[in-house]
């Protein structure tokens, strides 16, 4: 057995995350380490927590308690008006979003710029880096996703694969340590499905260090490192796939699976 | 209509109507500017989490569209006049007659109204911007003022900029009630003419063409920038 990873040397630590709306408790406590190079998939029911424990990595929601420390640097959370938790460090909290690359289920592609726009804005404007350094590395990475032809087309021109592969694209610009993926295959239809998972096997392989929630169980199965299976805000079964897979130890994960496969 | 009435110079009033003209855009221009301002500020007021901004964002809309511009024009005039001469009187012994400077009160007075009716047009563009576009924003580390510049301001503009053009077209033709305190654009001019000359008609035909002229000019550019806006937006 592998030891668990000291703090330092995690590419990515959630730790006994918390999240309530109104007197809901969405997350009761959920950890996660990501070392360099895991694939980790985050599976569970719809309304399991998914969403909102990815949304409280890169604080889109803040949560209520917990830590996160991404590269080494943590984000603190404090009690604000009302009760509502603020992060009283907004310099720090920008420096560990743009390390952490998050590709969204509706794509979000900013729908006024081109697609070679929407891949350059973040390292242009967040990052500061020169515009024909970042040009040269957004057109390398379209290619990589294959859609390099169309880099002067507007989000709406395009199929929502080839959208869904636009934003792997832009969250890959940033030279993010981790890619967080919310369902990304999730608003697609079915025959769209295969371009943008066989993207995401890809950066796998490259070693990419990624936390994926998804549906996609051959995904799962097959390119993660680890697998977390989710129920009512808590980790309920966290093992290898094929462990997860082939033999889960509780009762839910086994019901949740013979239900989707 | 005698045509010789519209020369240039001291024979006719052709030269005067064209200032006439120039002031009335340089009110409506500034006034707009003014309008947008105030608009958004009264639209972030109003989307606000705070009750109290929205409660003064509300009142001031509700007061200035529940009362005929006209009229407020006649007491911001009369009562900023009335409360200046007390401060001369009172605070510097001056007993003669202060008046309010007439273009910038126009200004202020159109443009309190315009900013009223845009705060309404930039609420709802911001409310129509889908949540996505500004997480997407968030997640990948803008600042907030990133975030307003970069694409709340660009999207918002695609849904505002229709509303806008109608309010910048109410606002050129709302300065001719300026006219009423004095300042000397080209329905005040109009009036001076056909005064002097006994022609009303030939100055009022004269001053509608050369609102309309204005007007027309504008709403071409407002096309040309709502197409702009609009890029990346499938046509229906
Ligand atoms: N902003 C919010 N306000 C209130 N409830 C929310 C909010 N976001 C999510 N929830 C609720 O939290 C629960 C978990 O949602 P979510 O994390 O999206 O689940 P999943 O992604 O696993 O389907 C759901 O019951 C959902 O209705
Ligand atoms: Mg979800």
């Amino acid at each position: 057995m592998t030891q668990a990873a000291p703090t330092e040397t995690a590419a990515l630590l959630a730790e006994n995350v918390h999240k309530r709306f109104g007197n809901f408790e969405v997350l009761k406590g959920i950890s996660l380490t990501a070392r360099a190079e895991d694939v980790i998939s985050i599976i569970g029911a719809s309304g399991s927590g998914k969403s909102t424990f990815l949304r409280c990595i890169n604080f889109l929601e803040t949560p209520d308690s917990g830590r996160i420390v991404v590269g080494g640097e943590e984000i603190r959370v404090r009690a604000g008006r009302r009760g509502l938790p603020v992060v009283s460090d907004q310099a720090a909290l920008g420096r560990i979003r743009a390390r952490l690359g998050m590709v969204f289920q509706g794509f979000n592609l900013w729908s006024h710029m081109t697609v070679l726009q929407n891949v350059m804005e973040g390292p242009v404007t967040v990052l500061r880096e020169p515009k024909g350094e970042v040009r040269d590395r957004a057109m390398d990475l379209l290619a990589k996703v294959g859609i390099a032809e169309k880099h002067d087309a507007y989000p709406v021109e395009l199929s929502g694969g080839q959208q869904q592969r636009v934003a792997i694209a832009r969250a890959l610009c940033m030279q993010p340590q981790v890619l967080l993926f919310d369902e990304p295959t999730s608003a697609l239809d079915p025959e769209l499905v295969g371009e943008v998972l066989k993207v995401m096997r890809d950066l796998a392989a490259e070693g990419r260090t990624m936390v994926v929630v998804t549906h996609e169980m051959g995904f799962a199965r097959e390119v993660s490192s680890r697998v977390m299976f989710l129920a009512d805000g808590r980790v309920e079964e966290e093992s290898s796939p094929a462990e997860l897979f082939g033999n889960p130890r509780s009762e839910r994960c086994r019901r949740f699976l013979a239900s989707v496969l | 209509m005698d045509l010789t009435l519209l020369a240039w110079g001291d024979a006719g009033w052709g030269d005067q109507m064209a200032l006439g003209a120039l002031v009335t855009l340089a009110v409506a221009i500034c006034a707009y500017a003014l309008g947008i301002v105030v608009g958004a500020g009264l639209a972030a007021m109003k989307l606000s989490g705070l009750p109290p901004l929205r409660w003064i964002a509300q009142a001031y809309t509700t007061v200035i569209r529940g009362i005929p511009e006209l009229l407020v024009i006649y007491l911001v005039f009369f009562g900023g006049g009335a409360a200046l001469r007390a401060i001369a009187s009172g605070m510097f012994g001056y007993e003669g007659y202060v008046d309010l400077p007439i273009f910038l009160t126009g200004t202020i007075c159109i443009g309190a109204s315009a900013g009223a009716y845009s705060a309404e047009v930039i609420r709802g563009a911001v409310l129509v911007v889908p949540k996505g576009q500004i997480e997407a924003a968030i997640a990948v580390g803008m600042t907030r003022r990133q975030r307003f510049w970069r694409v709340l301001v660009p999207q918002v503009a695609r849904y505002a900029l229709p509303g806008l053009g109608n309010i910048w077209q109410f606002t050129l033709k709302d300065t001719s009630l300026i006219s009423v305190i004095g300042l000397v654009e080209i329905m005040r001019q109009a009036a001076i003419a056909a005064g002097s000359t006994k022609e009303p008609f030939t100055f009022y035909v004269v001053a509608a063409l050369l609102y309309l002229g204005l007007t027309s000019l504008s709403n071409r550019g407002f096309l040309r920038a709502e197409s702009w806006a609009n890029r990346g937006v499938r046509r229906a």
